[in-house]
């Protein structure tokens, strides 16, 4: 846990200090008012929680692709991957809290998001469900960061890992109904938006923006969260196969 | 006592690119490498490029694996207890890399003592500790980017001590730093050996490894040419003695003579006038002394070689060059 905490500090202060890091709050708006102008036009106001859902989990989830990616590289270049892999801490906790660190300061969008609606728009968003929105935003957070600890294993054997990181956005954000209800895809790609943790979360996220009843928010929170905790799983167990083969190969500082 | 380093037989090789038409398949770096590294000692590992030392350095940090043989860090095996052995050790690469040159060195510090398990007073306590040990502590809180290099490299020792580690593997620690940064930073060794700390130290110069060591390892090609207390291990590889002297004169002949001296291997001039005999043991000396009185030479003086020169006879051979 110091390690994980400790990590989460650490990515704050190197994004404090690389704010072009965070591009994703700089696309985020666009989006906001592209699907906002695009739910106008349609006078379909139950896509009203599509538009404002999206773009926040759509910067979320690519800022944690980014940052999985990007770390190991990183790590590589300034030549502290031997150091930290020779310390006694984790190398995928490490990962995921600073993975979470990137998150959770992305989840911006959501209030960048909510000022377009207001602002361009004249929607005011209210949140009839905080607790649930906060829980939702919480459990997502660190589903993604477990989910994208996977990614930085495969970057610490494989140099050339960007394809995947292409392949794990707008596919993903289709399939889980991030963008478009998935009532919208065909019959037999539907069951496969249900093993998404980003499905479940973009869903929870919507409802508690209605002000209808959440139906069995306990049992989609924890949807969200074993979901989360299968990446995380997944991601410490590649990390530990992964370190022993580099350790193997003599890999692991190259660049 | 258990040692701090112990390896047998350890042998380290690297799968080399099929596409480079080299004929081979593997480099063997470490070859039945037996070493061992005496607890609150600073052992010197003495080789030229392409030897073995960083490998041996990474093997012993655990981000590497041995290929074959036995390697224990005081009594754990680098395999198997691998955690374990990462809390006894601490390592600083030589270089300018290694550092988060956008973060001040206080938040480096920070981090890093951290990844080893501390609380965040501890973490903070260990920090101010590192900093004033190190001298940074007036420029604590500047990014590391603007440092010097012999600042950057007292931060990288401060960042290997992060975790109070029993062994420190320095590996080439004062590259490229000017003298006065190196001076400095051999006392901070010393002041690290009196606190019983062990150190391995890898290095190409001699000096460092004569005025800092208490043993010293010869590599090359991945194998031990040589090893012991730097004095001995001049006098256990050349045996050699040489003698100076000042010849007024044709000195031609005399040069001669000494060369069919039994033991003498070789005479140099050194500058106008004055002469080295270089000879293999006590009786070569000897003779060549006396040999020398008879002509009339003067201003003998006889001295021991350096360990420079020990590593350049055994290596000499092929001069510097980089397999
Ligand atoms: N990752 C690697 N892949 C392939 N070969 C390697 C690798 N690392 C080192 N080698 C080879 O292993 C041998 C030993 O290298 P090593 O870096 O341990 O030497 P060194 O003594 O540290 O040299 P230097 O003084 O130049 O730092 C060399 O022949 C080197 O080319
Ligand atoms: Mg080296």
């Amino acid at each position: 846990m110091r390690v994980f905490t400790a990590s989460f500090r650490f990515q704050c202060q190197l994004l404090r200090r690389s704010p072009g890091d965070l591009s994703v709050l700089v696309t985020a708006p666009f989006f906001s008012l592209l699907f906002l102008s695009m739910a106008d036009q349609a006078h379909r106001s139950a896509l009203t929680p599509y538009a404002v859902v999206a773009p926040v989990f759509m910067s979320v989830w690519s800022m944690s692709l980014f940052v999985a990616g990007d770390l190991i590289s990183r790590e590589r270049g300034t030549g502290t991957l031997e150091g930290l892999v020779a310390t006694p801490a984790s190398l995928s906790v490490m990962v995921i809290g600073r993975i979470t660190a990137a998150v959770t300061v992305s989840m911006l969008a959501f209030a960048e998001t909510w000022l377009i609606a207001w602002l361009c728009f004249g929607i005011v968003v209210r949140v009839p469900h905080p607790l649930m929105l906060m829980a939702t935003l919480a459990t997502s957070a660190l589903s993604m960061a477990g989910t994208a600890s996977v990614l930085a294993a495969v970057f610490v054997l494989v140099r050339s890992a960007r394809i995947f990181q292409n392949t794990l956005s707008y596919p993903v954000y289709l399939l889980s109904g991030v963008l478009v209800p998935i009532s919208a895809l065909p019959e037999w790609l539907r069951p496969l938006s249900k093993p998404i943790f980003l499905y479940w979360g973009a869903a929870l996220l919507r409802d508690s923006l209605s002000p209808s009843d959440v139906s069995s928010p306990v049992g989609r929170l924890l949807a969200v969260t074993a979901l989360g905790a299968i990446g995380f799983l997944a991601g410490r167990l590649l990390m530990h196969q992964v370190l022993r083969r580099v350790r193997v190969l003599g890999t692991l500082g190259r660049t | 006592m258990t040692n701090a380093v112990e390896t047998r037989g350890l042998r380290r090789t690297y799968a080399l690119d099929r596409r480079a038409k080299t004929g081979r398949s593997e480099v063997v770096a470490l070859h039945q490498l037996d070493l061992e590294v005496a607890e609150g000692s600073v052992h010197g590992l003495l080789g030229p490029n392409g030897a073995g030392k960083t490998t041996l350095c990474k093997i012993l940090a655990t981000v590497l694996l041995p290929t074959e043989g036995e390697v224990r860090v005081f009594g754990r095996d680098v395999r198997t207890q691998t955690r374990k052995v990462r809390r006894d050790i601490g390592i600083v690469f030589g270089g300018e890399r290694g550092l988060y040159t956008r973060l001040t060195a206080r938040q480096n510090l920070h981090y890093w003592c951290a990844l080893y398990g501390l609380r965040r007073p501890a973490v903070r306590a260990r920090t101010e500790q590192l900093l004033e040990r190190v001298g940074l502590v007036d420029r604590a809180d500047e990014k590391v980017e603007g440092f010097s290099r012999g600042m950057k490299q007292r931060l990288h020792l401060a960042r290997g001590l992060a975790g109070d580690p029993r062994l420190l593997l320095l590996d080439e620690p004062t590259t490229g730093m000017d003298p006065v940064s190196a001076r400095d930073f051999r006392s901070m060794v010393d002041e690290l050996r009196r606190e019983g700390k062990t150190i391995l130290l890898t290095t190409h110069d001699m000096d460092e490894a004569e005025t800092v060591c208490d043993v010293v390892t010869l590599i090359d090609g991945g194998r031990v040419l040589a090893a012991g207390d730097p004095r001995s291990i001049g006098a256990l590889v050349s045996r050699h003695e040489r003698v100076e002297f000042d010849f007024v004169g044709p000195v031609a002949e005399t040069v001669r003579d000494l060369l069919d001296l039994p033991g003498v291997v070789g005479c140099t001039s050194v500058s106008p006038g004055r002469h080295r005999v270089e000879t293999a043991d006590d009786d070569a000396t000897k003779a060549a002394l006396s040999l020398l009185v008879d002509r009339g030479a003067t201003a003998l003086t006889t001295s021991r070689p350096r360990l420079e020169e020990v590593y350049l006879k055994l290596i000499g051979d092929r001069g510097m060059a980089v397999r």
